[in-house]
């Protein structure tokens, strides 16, 4: 099990990307959803022992993290939200040299390793090939396959399916899916649906706090009949924005769907619709907005 | 648009850290120029005189090629790194705007950098330090002509040729390949062709940088020249300027019709690569659990170990490493077959003398690659964005500074062995099949890696406490810069990897310098330990860069293993070091360069004054030496016989000890008392208890001690060693009174110390030395010859060690050395002299011919000089720890690099040994009979005088033809080291400095000796001699010889020229302006030869003064050109002597023969500056 208490991080520009994030993460996927610069990667690179919050404690079971980062590593499997590769380095080399890495000690467990996950990430085939040329799922199946080396007791994956294609979101998708069982997995993204498929439970983050904490599902029900919809033309758009808590519009056929969030029936066409996770995560950001 | 570009990029280069330290260190560097002089010894020539200036302009603009090639090539590459090409090509922006307006941008930034040196080197002379004494007046113009017709277009040459290979090339690494081409080229054509006198124009238009015409219209440049001329313009460097101002615009024009503004593509290999198709599906493993870590002592051992193969497999792949060696290879090919053969000298290629040619060749790059190496390692994870994936591993921090530290170590030990591999190949090229493999590794390759091998460690804890990989790079290129301008500390212990240098040598090899070396090596490994410890507690990992974390961090790492560690380091450290200290300050003395300053200042403050003090004379000595090499030892037990050879009483007895390495163990004074002993500067005065009356004799018996024992902070002791001991006189006994050599005589230095001005030394080590009758016995070990001066009248081996007597029954200088090894010998018995070489087994390569100079000096001297006045003359080889022979009576020490390693395989090459060995051989005349007093002047009387009398022995043996090339050379040399010089030059007769007493006074010799007459001249050096010729009136004075050669002269004009040469500072400048010849009706030919000739006398510093002409000069008219290699006879048509005057004149000359060829002094014996306008073609 994962907590964190009152981690906060501020960078040496003054930039506060962190503010007193407390969380308990158990056995299993755990989502962390937050828009672009919300400081997922921050918290992220803080559990991973790249880098030290400025406050706050980290404890993952009897490791305290910041004291022993390299207990931490032991048992970690890490995979950033960008990385590059070295030139003139395949596939199969560079998963060999991590595993040496994190203590795959005999040559012959490496290999094993090393041969069991390309197949698993379906990356058998290139694995001679330079990892320079590869395209980005190729990149993003290689970075999950470096991650599961060593049985790690904590995955962290950061904005994994971000540039993939459906089909190899899927497969990574279900790759997770099937190692969560028995170990944290922290799964940072900003797409609603990676979280709603695959995670018990989950968190959303915004301008370095937690702002909501919970199972999607419960979130959800809690949210159930504060959601309204309708579908307004373009010249709409502004009034209802200027009337309404607006948490999102989408356009559908040329006209533009609109959900707002109100305690009550706001009149004015609403009709009251089943929330998903999406309107929930909206909903959170549309609230800061507003109180910003 | 072109303008705003340019602005754009010079902006965005002002950005730059890279910009802002060049501009940092070009300030420093040309601030501490003309304020300290860092660059520079000091010298008459001024710190801020155009000459010094302009060189400084001309190697800034050059060495500022690393800086602009990054600049420039930036430009280009840039938008193809960063991905944001494609959107800036998409743009209306014109290929010209875009490639020239970048161009001229980054251009003004490396200009603006490199305009810094004009305020920088003003402001220097401003400091308060600045010496006045060594600073002129600041001239404008001189900064203007030096920025812009130098510096400026260097800076364009190099921008645009590699500008252009990187907008072609569209790569870094083929742009970087082309400065390292360009430099090799460079300096290979350079080494190969520069000097040559045939090729100088095409090398001086030839050379991109103005630096070879610089130089050249500079060459002969006396300090008041260089304080205040400033180089003509419109000649030579112009044209040079022109050619490479209009190459660089070419590259521009090249560079733009190349560059294409669609993406470069995938290369075809890229593209084959990706067309390939998929292997076949294999077989998939069963679903088993995957193994899980261990992380116990094995496994940091396997993760070191894949690591090391990991790191050193990146770095030996890259093209990069490719490259350096095979730019290793070539410059070593290069160097070492070029230095072979300085000045047609080629030596034999042993080993001793190709290893320092390694190490000279290696001294600054391996230092370059470890700081560029250790940036690319540190920084590379971040640089291609691993570090995320790397640093949440669990391997520890010095399992990745191992692994980079080894194949940092490795990179170099492949730079070392390609270094042996290519000067072995040289060896078995030349046929020299001793291979020596073992010296190459335990003198060379180890030593040298584990020296980079500290460096590495220091350059990778520079890198990972410094918070970018660019500033980690600034602060080494400093840290290198300083430290190969000897601007470090001088103590080893102080200065970082220094360790205490180990001469060579075939005779003796090196092991009794090898300890001090190795325990400095052992203390600098403890502290770069240390460092790597630092570099582990601190070492950038994961995305953290800040410090402060870190160092939290560090203190935190630091409890445990990494804490024991730095103990162990520390103590090892700490106990090598007092080791270290025992042996460098307490075993052996130690005085940074200034306490040595000071030191002899206030010795010539002491006891200078008592140098007119009237002392008895040293009469007889009897010596017993004895010699233990292996423990390299020596006693000497000796009694003087003191006669008092004044006309008055004697009271006081002075004993004179400057060495410090010499121990008095005791003296004793008959009927004296020490009233004074000052064993800091070596200086006894004895009270006599009753003076010696004139004529009376007293003895002096004293026990010295010489041992070396551990090791010094600098050059080793090398006396006495286990195999070829050379020990001189005054390092085994001590001197009566005091005398001025060995004292400051750098003109700055005695102004720092408050000392006045003194006047030359005398320019001969032995000028009035006292002359005794010497009796010694040496010692030495069992199976070792020992050697002295004299008859040998014992030799037997007795108690296990051999002793032989040597006797001299007639007095001597006290000018002599004794040494012992087991030698090999070869005699000749030449006239009733034993003729002999003692040389080391294996040296036998030149025995012959030193054997064939003796006897051939021998027949020239005793016809024209007199009688030789020993039974023998040995030359007797020592170890090539130094560099010299030195010309004392009948026994003569001759360094094994001074002839014995010679190559005459080639018939062509020209027999110096013959030259050296006549020269040491005339000191038996002028030095040892003719013995100079101790004033300036008195090496007319012995170097130069050795120097006519060599040349007239190689010109008997070899014909005038032959020796023309050599005095050409000679009057380069003194032409050329007229502006390098220390101190004001003074005329022949009063000089102290080597190029005048060598080089110009054998020119002077020569042409006097043409003018007068062999005869004539020898008949006044023999009656010289005579009147000196010991027992006489002892000292010669050198306006004796002066004396002695004008009452010889015949003609006014002698007497005149006798002034010139030897009075004077006389320059002459002779030209041919124009020959024409014209067949007259009779068939002979009429030819008409127009000339221009002019005199000059100079001052000290070099100032020219005007003179009258009025001598005749020989016009010479050949079928062959005279400049053209050495002339047969045939090609001579006439040599004539005409009266010349000042100004132009005509000369007509009716001939056999159609000359093709005029020229002014054939002979090359007037000092000219100019040689290119001696001989031109008859039309």
């Amino acid at each position: 099990m994962l907590e964190l208490v009152g981690v906060t991080h501020v960078y040496p520009n003054g930039t506060r990307a962190l503010e007193a994030v407390s969380l308990t993460i158990p056995k299993g996927m755990y989502g962390l959803l937050g828009p672009n610069g919300a400081g997922k990667s921050t918290l992220m690179r803080d559990v991973a022992t790249l880098q030290a919050p400025s406050e706050g404690s980290i404890r993952f079971g009897d490791i305290d993290v910041l004291a022993e980062p390299e207990r931490l590593r032991r048992t970690l499997g890490y995979l950033p939200q960008d990385f590059g590769v070295y030139p003139r380095v395949s596939a199969e080399r560079m998963l060999d040299h991590l595993a040496v890495l994190k203590g795959i000690e005999s040559a012959g467990e490496r290999r094993l390793t090393v041969d069991t996950l390309l197949h698993q990430v379906n990356l058998w085939e290139v694995r001679k090939k330079a990892l320079a040329g590869f395209s980005g799922g190729m990149r993003q199946r290689f970075g999950i396959a470096q991650a599961l080396i060593g049985n790690p007791e904590l995955i962290i994956v950061d904005e994994p399916t971000a540039g993939l294609d459906p089909e190899e979101r899927n497969r990574f998708l279900n790759l997770l899916a099937e190692i969560g069982e028995n170990v944290v997995v922290i799964l940072s993204t900003h797409i609603v649906d990676d979280v709603a498929d695959l995670c018990p439970l989950m968190a959303v983050i915004a301008d370095g706090r937690i702002r909501l904490e919970g199972a999607p599902g419960e979130l959800i029900r809690a949210s159930r009949g504060r959601i309204w919809s309708k579908t307004v033309g373009r010249g709409e758009l502004d009034s209802c924005r200027a009337r309404h808590a607006l948490i999102s519009t989408r356009l559908y056929a040329g006209r533009t769907i609109v959900h707002i969030l109100a305690d009550s029936d706001p009149g004015d066409g609403f009709a009251p619709v089943e929330g998903g996770l999406e309107d929930v995560y909206f909903a959170t950001l549309a609230q800061l907005r507003r109180a910003a | 648009m072109l303008r705003r570009i340019a602005a754009f990029e010079l902006r965005y280069q002002l950005a730059n850290p890279i910009l802002w330290i060049t501009a940092a260190m070009v300030f420093l560097a040309a601030f501490a120029a003309t304020g300290t002089g860092f660059l520079a010894e000091d010298r008459t020539v001024h710190r801020n005189s155009p000459f010094e200036l302009i060189s400084l302009y001309v190697m800034f603009s050059a060495l500022f090629m690393f800086v602009t090639t990054a600049f420039v090539a930036d430009v280009v590459l840039r938008d193809d790194q960063t991905g944001f090409g494609p959107i800036l090509r998409s743009t209306r922006i014109g290929k010209s705007d875009y490639l020239i307006g970048r161009f001229l941008g980054a251009f003004a930034a490396a200009a603006l950098c490199l305009a810094l040196l004009p305020p920088a080197a003003w402001l220097g002379t401003l400091m308060p330090w600045a010496d006045p004494a060594a600073l002129g007046p600041n001239r404008l113009e001189v900064h203007l002509l030096g920025f812009f017709v130098l510096a400026l277009p260097n800076l364009l040459v190099t921008a645009a040729l590699f500008f252009a290979l990187a907008t072609i090339s569209r790569s870094m690494m083929a742009t970087y390949l082309g400065v390292l081409l360009f430099l090799m080229a460079y300096f290979t054509l350079d080494t190969a062709f520069g000097g040559r006198p045939g090729l100088t124009l095409v090398m001086e238009l030839a050379d991109p940088f103005g630096r070879i015409a610089f130089k050249d219209l500079t060459r002969y440049w006396a300090p008041a020249q260089r304080n205040s001329l400033l180089p003509d313009v419109a000649g030579i460097l112009l044209w040079n300027r022109l050619l490479w101002i209009g190459l660089a615009l070419l590259f521009l024009a090249a560079a733009r019709a190349f560059y294409r503004f669609a993406d470069k593509g995938l290369s075809s290999r890229r593209r084959r690569g990706l067309a390939a198709p998929p292997s076949p599906a294999p077989t998939v493993p069963a679903a088993a659990p995957l193994p899980s870590p261990r992380h116990g002592p094995a496994a940091v051992r396997a993760l070191v170990r894949a690591r090391t193969r990991f790191e050193t497999g990146l770095v030996f792949r890259s093209p990069a490493f490719i490259l350096l060696m095979v730019y290793a290879m070539c410059t070593c090919f290069f160097a070492l077959i070029t230095d072979r053969d300085p000045d047609g000298r080629p030596g034999w290629p042993v080993t001793v003398s190709l290893i320092p040619e390694l190490q000279e060749i290696f001294a600054i790059i391996p230092m370059i690659i470890v700081t560029i190496y250790a940036g690319e390692l540190v920084w590379r994870d971040r640089d291609r964005k691993v570090h995320e994936l790397i640093d949440s591993t669990p391997y520890p921090n010095w399992a990745a500074i191992v692994p980079k530290t080894a194949a940092v170590g490795l990179v170099l030990l492949a730079v070392f062995l390609a270094g042996v591999a290519a000067a072995v190949a040289i060896q078995l090229g030349l046929g020299f099949t001793r291979l020596e493999l073992g010296k190459y590794a335990l003198w060379y390759v180890l030593p040298s890696t584990v020296d980079m091998l500290l460096f590495t460690a220091l350059a990778l804890f520079v890198q990972a406490v410094s918070p970018h990989k660019v500033i980690g790079w600034g602060l080494m290129i400093i840290y290198i810069a300083i430290r190969a301008a000897g601007l470090g500390p001088d103590h080893v212990l102080l200065a970082f990897g220094a360790t205490p240098p180990v001469p060579l040598s075939d005779m003796n090899g090196a092991a009794a310098f090898l300890e001090g070396p190795w325990i400095l090596r052992l203390y600098w490994a403890a502290f770069a330990l240390l460092l790597l410890v630092a570099a582990h507690l601190m070492w950038p990992r994961g995305t953290e860069a800040r410090f402060r974390p870190r160092l939290k961090m560090a203190a935190l790492r630091l409890r445990g293993a990494p804490g024991l560690v730095a103990l162990a380091a520390l103590l090892v450290f700490a106990a090598a070091g007092a080791y270290a200290w025992w042996n460098t300050n307490v075993l052996n003395l130690y005085r940074s360069p200034a306490a040595q300053e000071a030191y002899l200042a206030e010795y010539e403050k002491r006891y200078l004054r008592f140098e007119a003090l009237a002392q008895p004379a040293i009469v007889d000595v009897r010596l017993d030496v004895a010699l233990y090499p292996a423990e390299r030892r020596a006693v000497t037990r000796g009694r003087y016989r003191l006669r008092n050879l004044t006309g008055g009483p004697i009271r006081d007895v002075h004993l004179d000890l400057r060495d410090p390495e010499l121990a008095l163990i005791r003296a004793e004074v008959e009927g004296g008392r020490l009233i004074l002993d000052d064993p800091v500067y070596g200086y006894r005065i004895y009270r006599l208890g009753s003076p010696m009356r004139p004529g009376e004799e007293r003895a002096l018996t004293f026990e010295t001690l010489r041992h070396h024992r551990g090791f010094r902070n600098g050059l080793p002791a090398a006396g006495l060693v286990e195999n070829g001991t050379l020990v001189h006189e005054r390092e085994l006994m001590p001197f009566i009174g005091t005398a001025r050599d060995g004292l400051l005589s750098d003109p700055a230095a005695r102004r720092r110390q408050g000392l006045p001005d003194r006047p030359d030394p005398a320019g001969w080590a032995a000028a009035g030395r006292p002359s005794a009758t010497l009796d010694v016995v040496v010692s030495t070990a069992a199976d070792q010859i020992p050697v002295a001066p004299g008859d040998k009248v014992s030799d037997s081996v007795l108690g296990g060690r051999r002793v032989a007597r040597f006797v001299s029954t007639r007095s001597i200088p006290l000018f002599f050395s004794i040494q012992s090894a087991r030698y090999a010998q070869r005699h000749r018995l030449h006239n009733g002299v034993d003729l002999a070489v003692y040389y080391h087994p294996g040296h036998e390569w030149n025995v012959e011919r030193m054997l064939d100079g003796l006897a051939s000096s021998l027949d020239y001297f005793q016809a024209n000089f007199g009688p030789y006045q020993f039974r023998q003359a040995r030359i007797v080889e020592f170890p090539g720890y130094w560099n010299f022979a030195k010309g004392s009576p009948n026994t003569m020490p001759f360094s094994e690099t001074l002839g014995f390693l010679a190559d005459y395989r080639d018939p062509a090459v020209f027999d110096r040994i013959g030259l050296t060995t006549a020269h040491e051989m005339a000191h038996q005349y002028w030095g040892n009979q003719l013995m100079p007093a101790g004033v300036p002047g008195a090496g007319l009387l012995s170097e130069t005088l050795a120097q006519y009398s060599a040349a007239m022995v190689a010109r008997r043996r070899y014909g005038a033809e032959a020796l023309r090339p050599a005095l050409r050379e000679q009057l380069d040399s003194y032409l050329a080291a007229r502006g390098g010089a220390k101190a004001d030059e003074a005329p022949l007769v009063r000089a102290g400095q080597s190029h005048v007493l060598y080089q110009k006074g054998l020119l002077a010799m020569m042409l006097l000796e043409r003018r007068m007459g062999e005869a004539a001249v020898n008949r006044a050096l023999r009656t010289l001699l005579a009147r000196h010729r010991p027992p006489g009136p002892t000292f010669a004075l050198p306006d004796e010889l002066v004396a002695a050669l004008r009452a010889e002269a015949r003609t006014p004009a002698q007497q005149a020229l006798i002034t010139d040469l030897f009075e004077r500072i006389t320059l002459h400048d002779l030209a041919v302006d124009g020959a024409r010849a014209v067949r007259r009706p009779d068939g002979r030919w009429d030819v008409d030869v127009t000339v221009s000739a002019r005199k000059f006398h100079a001052g000290g510093h070099g100032e020219d003064r005007p003179a009258p002409l009025d001598e005749p000069i020989e016009l010479g008219l050949f079928t062959a050109d005279p400049d053209d290699g050495p002339l047969d006879r045939r090609s001579v048509v006439t040599v004539e002597l005409r009266p010349l005057r000042t100004g132009r004149q005509r000369l007509r000359f009716v001939t056999d023969r159609r000359p093709a060829y005029a020229a002014i002094d054939p002979y090359a014996l007037y000092i000219d500056r100019k040689l290119r306008d001696n001989v031109v073609e008859v039309e």
